[in-house]
Order: structure tokens, then C-alpha cells, then sequence
């Protein structure tokens, strides 16, 4: 009894879910593409959601943020300009902005040279210095601070010459963060470099460059997904770092004070102004985001291809 | 424009020697093709005039300067690669022009020189072109374009051509050939190609596991081989060996007899010698009338015919019990032979052959060296076959 009308069900007596389920079985593409939106959907809202509840917060004026819920309690976008008004937020943008970019350019020339070396070169040695390079970016920043912070503050004497004050300055925070970040894009450009034939390289030599010039006039513009990828990576991870960006500055606009004091500066003694937090965040973040917009397509050609060759 | 010379080059790698002591003279203008089997060394030769390899010894000159150390900027050469090796971030024009903006040319020279290039290989009205947009032949156009711009003392070629279809091939050829001759200039070529190397060259340099094993004019090398790889890989369909020993009368082997005065060779009775004969230079019994000096008739037996149009290879198979093996033709009991379409030799059919005695070849067999070229001499007891057939010459 129970089979023959199993085997008589149809569309029509079902319930919706199963008739969904039966034409999912005989139409697995349904199924796969409703997998991809419910995956698709949960990362936009675990992503995006904070980014909501920033603005929800720089919104709420600062004595009703104990009441704002999915939805801003109150309409305060006052917030987005007392922030400039409070603390020269510009400038510690510019800050940021200024040290990102200058360790940016010293990692990509220095990645790239090492990038050449190990990805066109064979030497002996060359697979053990490639894990050195690796172990390093997996120190843990807090373990050489203390040092750091001593050599950089003029503490450290070498060969009779105290070290350099570098302390307060784009160089306190942009050396350390070099060599943190140097092996993440040294690991990207060496497979790019390494995947440029051979005789293109012979072919520039020919010509008449010398090593050097093959690599900035050959094998750099043909590895661009990957050097952008590198670059914007360093860009994005120095200029949202926190630990050498709050330590290695007094936190002072004037005294090269980066993002993360700027936010932190409307936080006093007495009193913090979350909705002042919440908008410069959004500010800090936007120039960020419109990098990653523009660049999007090359850092994903450069991540995927890159990982497909190792 | 310039000659050039290597003294002593060796490259070695770790274990591998892949250039053994080369020394070669090349003199200005002339078009040598460096040929040999996959992993010769004839391109790591090339490497080392270009300045791709560092030598471990040796010393290469070009012109008057010793270059070893030089880098491959400042030797004065241009090079055309296997692969091509366009620039493909660059359109045709910045390829061409590559060298000379690097080189700091003002923009007129370089314009004029890039259409006189570009004029020179037919690619004229492409220059805006990027290499992706370009078939093979195009691409290996510019290539050559690129390397002619700079007007340098010695053209490099490391096989050109191998990655262009057949006919293009045959094309570029001739495309080649009319260059060098505009321009004069010392080429030295690449090839595992025999045809390439016959067809192009003034001489061509034999080279078999990193040493030069003869550099002769082609058809020198085709003709008076110095030794057994030479006589091997020059010539396609390859040259037939024997191997045997010189008896009182001359050649002595299992199937194979030829008489001839071993006296003012220095053979001694009984020494291993190879004998060698092209596969044009043996004829059907009947057919060899316009031979001078043909040998004795042997008995063979046909294998396999393989038609060709213009000639018909013949595979015969000496012995009454011989494997029919295509793989190995110097098996030594089968010859390839090659004769005229109209001939109405059927598989399995029984043919009496002789060779052309002016075109036979005798090696050492162990040392593989030439010993004569040309068993004309006849004694008086023309020789015997292993089958038994007896005639006077």
C-alpha cells in the first residue's frame, strides 16, 4: 500500500519542499546554485554586517549610543565632520597613508630583486634560505619589540655610535613592517618572476640589458597581476596594522601618529565618543576599499595564478 | 661584421660535460650551422659565443676582442631564439626597436632602421601589431627583424625555425639564405635539422657529445665523412653500415664480401672495419649500368617498401632468416636501398644488388674514424658474396 503510493506521488500531492527536493535530483544545477547563494549571502553578512553597525554606531548621537540597536537610535551625521573638528584626523589619515606607501615601495623593490633570485636562479641553498624567509614572517612582532624599541629610541650603541632616533618617525614603523610583510610578497613575485620563460630573459641580455634590466623591463611589466597583488596585500596589511603603528609613535599627529591613534585619540580619560570612533573607522577604511575595488580583478588573477602554479 | 673563434671552450655541469674542448674558426660572413642530436651541445656551444653560459674553460673571440668575460650586451651580437622570445607586452615596433632605444638611438635612425628591417623581412604596415595578434611565421619575422636592426658583427640562430610548420619552414629557409646574402654577416646556426644544415651553410660543424666531430662544407661531410657519426647523421635516408674485418682480399663479413688492396692502408688481416654505402649508391643488379665500378652481386631479399614519389626506399633483409627490424637499420643484416618510382621491386621478391664502389666509405670500427673513401682499386679476384654470386667487374 505504502509503495504503491510512494510510487504514484507526484508534483501535484507533494508538499513544496519535497516537491523542491525531487526536482533538485533531477536537476542538480538548482541545487548547486541555491548552495552558492546561501554560502554567497552568509559571507555578505558576516562581512558586511560589521561595516553596518559602524555606521549604525557613527550615527547615534553619543548619549543615546546605550539605545541604538539594528537600527541607529537617532540621526546624527554631525559625527563624520566633529571628528575632523576634534583632532587633525587628515593628517593622521595622511600619516597612515604616507608610511604604507613608502614601506609598500621598499618591500616591492626588495621582493622583487629576492623574487628574481630565487625564481630564475638555481643555487645551492636556495630551498633552505626560502623557509628561512618564511619562518620569518612567522615571528610573533611582540617577541623582538623590547629590542626595537631600544634600538630605535637611540638606546642601542654600536661601535661606539649610538643608533639612529628613529623613534616618532615613518622609519620606526615602516622598518619593522618591512621585513614582517617582505615575505609574503617575496613568496608572490618569486612565482610570477619564475614563471617568465626563460628566453625572454636571454632575449633582453641579448639585446642589451643586463640582469637588472631584463627584470624592470621585462619581467616586472609581464608579472603585473602579481606585483600588484603584492603591492596592494603590503599596502592594505601595513596601513591596518595596529601593534608598530601604536608603539612606535608617541601618537601625536605632528610626530607621524598613524590611523589607529587618530581613532583612538577620541577616546580621554573621561569619556568615549563611540560615534566619533565609528565614523573615523569608516573614513580610515574607505581609502582601503577603494584601492581593493580598483584592483580587484588583478589581485584575484594574481592569488588564484599563483596558487595554481605552486 | 666579424669572424669568429673559440679555443678550448668546455662547458661542464657538475658530472655532465656538455662542451668538450671546442675550437672552431669562423671566418667573416661565413653561415656555419652547428647540428647534431638533442643534447650535443651545439646550443650550449651558441650559449657561450652569446654570453648565455660562462665557459668553465676556453676563450671566445669575436672580431679582435676576447668577449669569454664580456656580458651578452656588449658582444656585438644579435640572437634569434627557438622560441621566438617576442616581447609580449611590446607591439612590433617597440620588438624591433628594443635594442637601439636601449641603446639610446635618436628617433629618426631608429625609425629609419626599423623600416629598413621590417622592409627586409616583409613585415612592413604590421608594426602596430602586438606578437599575440601575429601567426608563427610573422612572429619569427619580427624576431629576425629584431635581431637585423642592430646591425651586429655575428648573427646567433639557435633553430629558428623548428617551432614553424613544414612549409613555413621551407619558406623561411630561402627567407634566410636571401637575408645573408644582403647582408653579409657572420651567421652561426643551430639545428638538430640535417636538412636545414645542408641546404644553408657554407660549412657545417658536426658535433656528437660535446666535441666537433668534423666542420667541412655539406657536401664534403655527405661526401668524405670524417667518421662513423658523421657518415651516420649527415644524409636521410642514414648511410647503411657493415661491419666486418679486412680479410687477404679486402672486406670481409657476414653477407657482405668486397675485394680491395687493404695494402697502402695500414690494415692489418683480421682488423675491425665498418663499411658504409648510401642507400642511392646501391642498385639493382640490372640498373647499375651507369655505375663505373660496381662490386660483386648480393643476394637480398625485399623487406618493405616505402613509396616516396620521387624514390622508392627499398628495405632489404640479407639474410634468408634476417628479422625485418626498421627501428635498427644498422642491424648489419639489412641495407636500405633507394631507387627509381618506375621500379617494379615487390615485397618479398628476391633482388641481386651492387654497390657503387667510388661511393663506398670504410671507418675504423672502434675508433669510428674514415680510413677511405672510394674502393675503386679492384684486385684481380673481384670479391665474393656470402650468397655465393660471382661476377667480374
Amino acid at each position: 500500500m505504502a509503495g504503491a503510493q510512494a510510487s504514484e506521488t507526484s508534483d501535484d500531492d507533494a508538499g513544496p519542499f519535497t516537491r523542491w527536493v525531487q526536482k533538485s535530483i533531477r536537476n542538480p544545477d538548482r541545487t548547486y546554485r541555491a548552495m552558492f547563494y546561501v554560502v554567497t549571502i552568509f559571507f555578505l553578512i558576516t562581512t558586511l554586517f560589521p561595516f553596518y553597525w559602524l555606521l549604525v554606531l557613527a550615527l547615534t548621537p553619543t548619549d543615546l549610543v546605550d539605545q541604538a540597536g539594528l537600527l541607529p537610535a537617532g540621526f546624527n551625521p554631525e559625527a563624520f565632520i566633529t571628528i575632523f573638528e576634534q583632532l587633525p584626523f587628515h593628517v593622521y589619515l595622511f600619516n597612515s597613508f604616507v608610511i604604507a606607501l613608502g614601506t609598500t615601495a621598499v618591500v616591492l623593490v626588495l621582493a622583487s630583486l629576492v623574487g628574481y633570485v630565487f625564481g630564475r636562479l638555481e643555487f645551492p641553498g636556495r630551498g633552505i634560505l626560502m623557509i628561512l624567509v618564511l619562518a620569518i614572517s612567522y615571528f610573533p612582532p611582540a617577541a623582538f619589540l623590547l629590542p626595537l624599541f631600544r634600538l630605535f629610541t637611540g638606546n642601542v650603541e654600536i661601535l661606539g655610535l649610538s643608533s639612529p632616533f628613529v623613534f616618532n618617525s615613518p622609519i620606526g614603523i615602516g622598518l619593522p613592517l618591512s621585513a614582517l610583510f617582505m615575505p609574503l610578497s617575496i613568496f608572490i613575485l618569486t612565482t610570477f618572476y619564475g614563471q617568465i620563460p626563460d628566453g625572454l630573459e636571454d632575449a633582453a641580455r641579448v639585446e642589451g640589458t643586463t640582469r637588472l634590466g631584463a627584470l624592470v623591463r621585462v619581467i616586472i611589466p609581464l608579472s603585473a597581476p602579481g606585483v600588484a597583488t603584492a603591492g596592494v596585500l603590503t599596502f592594505i596589511n601595513v596601513y591596518s596594522e595596529f601593534f608598530f603603528s601604536y608603539l612606535m609613535t608617541d601618537g601625536q599627529a605632528q610626530n607621524w601618529g598613524p590611523l589607529v591613534w587618530g581613532i583612538l585619540g577620541y577616546q580621554t580619560q573621561y569619556a568615549a565618543s563611540y560615534n566619533l570612533m565609528a565614523a573615523a573607522s569608516i573614513i580610515g577604511v574607505l581609502p582601503v576599499a577603494i584601492l581593493v575595488v580598483i584592483a580587484q580583478e588583478r589581485i584575484v588573477s594574481g592569488l588564484t595564478s599563483g596558487a595554481l602554479k605552486e | 661584421m666579424a669572424n669568429v673563434t673559440l679555443e678550448g671552450v668546455t662547458k661542464r655541469y657538475d658530472d655532465v660535460v656538455a662542451v668538450d674542448d671546442m675550437n672552431l674558426e669562423i671566418p667573416d660572413g661565413e653561415f656555419v650551422t652547428l647540428v647534431g642530436p638533442s643534447g650535443c651541445g651545439k646550443s650550449t656551444t651558441m650559449e657561450t659565443v652569446a654570453g648565455l653560459t660562462m665557459p668553465t674553460e676556453g676563450t671566445i673571440s669575436i672580431g679582435d676582442r676576447e668577449v669569454t668575460d664580456l656580458p651578452p650586451k656588449d658582444r656585438g651580437i644579435a640572437m634569434v631564439f627557438q622560441n621566438i622570445a617576442l616581447f609580449p607586452h611590446m607591439d612590433v615596433y617597440d620588438n624591433i626597436s628594443f635594442g637601439l632605444r636601449l641603446r639610446n638611438f635618436d628617433e629618426d635612425e631608429t625609425d629609419r632602421r626599423v623600416e629598413n628591417a621590417a622592409e627586409i623581412v616583409q613585415m612592413q604596415g604590421m608594426l602596430d601589431r602586438m606578437p599575440s595578434e601575429m601567426s608563427g611565421g610573422q612572429r619569427q619575422r619580427v624576431a629576425i627583424a629584431r635581431a637585423l636592426v642592430r646591425e651586429p658583427d655575428v648573427f646567433l640562430m639557435d633553430e629558428p625555425l623548428a617551432n614553424l610548420d613544414a612549409k613555413l619552414r621551407v619558406h623561411m629557409r630561402t627567407e634566410l639564405q636571401r637575408i645573408h646574402r644582403e647582408l653579409d654577416t657572420t651567421v652561426i646556426y643551430v639545428t638538430h635539422d640535417q636538412a636545414e644544415a645542408m641546404t644553408m651553410s657554407d660549412r657545417i660543424a658536426v658535433i656528437d657529445g660535446g666535441r666537433l666531430q668534423q666542420i667541412d662544407p655539406p657536401l664534403v661531410c655527405y661526401n668524405e665523412p670524417d667518421n662513423l657519426f658523421v657518415a651516420g647523421f649527415i644524409g636521410s635516408p642514414s648511410m647503411n653500415f657493415v661491419e666486418g674485418t679486412v680479410s687477404s682480399d679486402g672486406f670481409d663479413s657476414e653477407y657482405v664480401d668486397v675485394a680491395f688492396d687493404a695494402g697502402p692502408m695500414a690494415l692489418g688481416e683480421g682488423d675491425a672495419v665498418t663499411l658504409g654505402i648510401r642507400p642511392e649508391d646501391i642498385y639493382p643488379a640490372g640498373e647499375a649500368g651507369s655505375v663505373s665500378h660496381s662490386t660483386a652481386e648480393i643476394e637480398t631479399t625485399v623487406d618493405v617498401l616505402e613509396p616516396m614519389g620521387d624514390e622508392i626506399f627499398v628495405y632489404l633483409l640479407l639474410a634468408e632468416d634476417a628479422e625485418s627490424d626498421l627501428e635498427d637499420p644498422e642491424a648489419g643484416d639489412q641495407l636500405q636501398m633507394s631507387v627509381d618510382p618506375a621500379s617494379d621491386i615487390e615485397a618479398g621478391d628476391s633482388v641481386s644488388v651492387v654497390f657503387d664502389r667510388e661511393k663506398l666509405h670504410l671507418f675504423d670500427t672502434d675508433s669510428g674514424q674514415a680510413l677511405e673513401h672510394g674502393l675503386v682499386q679492384p684486385t684481380q679476384a673481384e670479391g665474393t658474396t656470402g650468397t655465393g654470386a660471382e661476377t667480374d667487374d
